[in-house]
């Protein structure tokens, strides 16, 4: 069963946090788990005097234990994913699905691709910040978001396909 | 060439531009977005990139979210605020116009806030003067060698000119040429070479008030540089004695501190 939707402030970092574990894991407990196993880790190194540096340490702290949770359950099979351009439509698309067909998608991509496409389509970080929390260089980040692009427009394609209206 | 034209790594960069503009994006990243969207061969491409995006974002933000989650929401304040550099703000290219020009300004009021502090009734002559200092060959004197203190009574019998005097902290020293020439004023100026350390010595009438026409007086030794050459001038009974030499205030101090 679904859970109910409730309004959060998009500027804040713990609904995005928990946005982040959801995209990762595509799966509303896993991402829970993840999510709350993270926050508890950061207030206890709090209470012990170490507060974390940054937000970025709730994101790669929340990454790792993401990808232990889904190696746990049925994995994904391991192919090579086709790729097409970018559609016009691809918009009208997108707007078709729901955030948990997104999720889904998202989670079902070899990592560092599956880290990489959630932590850019959260919107919450600028490229070098991205960099860092996921240990890549531009060149590899834009290779990852960019052929992460492309599969996802073959698989929007083939799912929700676009009619032009005649 | 065109100016849009993108490098590989622009290219790159644009492919992973936020979708929305963030304050903290470098400026390489923002140059690429600019000439993504201006660049013909990639501006439709970018366009479709961005729409294709900002459709993704849209439905992220609708994750659902259970109440149970939505309780940890409020340990927001375990994380910390993202505080903008020092270094990161000074290396912005408008603060470091501002702090250059401001420099500049400040430089500028310096300069002319000492200079103000140096002058003295005279001294935009005196500094004439040592650009004549500068430029003065041994041969437009005429050679003569005695202490400069005897001169006084040269210059008032042969040019008739009255009080023009060196003080008793340089009448010691030996000369070895003099003149008298007009400056481009018509004042009568005195000009003596010493062979001592090169030093030249200048008398010269004194700036007057143009009220009431009397000679502005200062009080004890003014020093002044211009052009390599410093001078320290004394004013006595209408008529301005300067000593200068190709230095610093500091090379001529001794002589004055001396007398003192």
């Amino acid at each position: 069963m679904r859970p109910p939707k409730i309004s959060v402030e998009p500027s804040q970092n713990l609904p995005q946090l928990y946005r982040f574990c959801y995209l990762m894991t595509g799966d509303a407990g896993k991402a829970q788990e993840a999510f709350q196993a993270t926050v508890r880790e950061a207030a206890l190194t709090a209470a012990r005097g170490e507060p974390p540096q940054d937000r970025l340490w709730f994101f790669r702290d929340a990454r790792w234990r993401c990808l232990q949770l889904s190696e746990e359950g049925i994995q994904a099979e391991a192919s090579t994913p086709e790729e097409c351009e970018v559609s016009p439509n691809a918009a009208k698309q997108i707007a078709q699905l729901d955030a948990e067909h997104l999720a889904i998608w998202i989670s079902a991509a070899p990592d560092p691709q599956r880290s990489a496409l959630a932590a850019y389509y959260l919107d919450e970080f600028t490229p070098r910040e991205m960099m860092t929390l996921l240990e890549v260089r531009s060149g590899e980040l834009s290779n990852l978001i960019c052929s992460g692009r492309r599969q996802f427009q073959s698989w929007l394609d083939a799912t929700t396909p676009h009619y032009d209206d005649e | 060439m065109s100016i849009f034209r993108m490098s590989r790594r622009e290219k790159a960069l644009a492919r992973i531009a936020p979708v929305t503009e963030k304050p903290g994006t470098d400026r390489r990243t923002r140059v690429a977005v600019l000439r993504a969207k201006r660049s013909k061969a990639m501006s439709t491409e970018f366009a479709q990139q961005q729409a294709f995006d900002k459709a993704v974002v849209a439905v992220v933000q609708t994750i659902p979210v259970s109440t149970e989650v939505a309780e940890w929401f409020r340990n927001e304040k375990l994380i910390p605020k993202t505080k903008r550099r020092w270094r990161k703000v000074a290396r912005n290219p408008a603060v470091l116009s501002v702090a250059l020009a401001t420099a500049v300004i400040m430089g500028v009021i310096t300069l002319t806030v000492t200079e103000r502090l140096n002058d003295f009734p005279g001294s935009s002559m005196a500094q004439k003067m040592l650009t004549v200092a500068s430029s003065t060959r041994g041969t437009e004197l005429e050679r003569l060698e005695t202490s400069a203190g005897g001169l006084g009574d040269l210059f008032f019998m042969k040019y008739r000119l009255e009080h023009y005097d060196v003080p008793q902290e340089f009448a010691d020293i030996k000369t070895a040429g003099v003149r008298v020439f007009d400056d481009d004023e018509g004042r009568r100026v005195a000009q003596i070479s010493v062979p001592e350390k090169r030093m030249q010595f200048f008398i010269f009438p004194a700036e007057r008030n143009p009220k009431d026409g009397k000679p502005k007086e200062f009080s004890g030794w003014k020093y002044l540089e211009h052009e390599g050459w410093a001078g320290v001038a004394k004013f006595r009974a209408g008529v301005v004695f300067m000593a200068a030499m190709r230095g610093e205030e500091k090379d001529l101090a001794p002589y004055v501190a001396q007398a003192q």
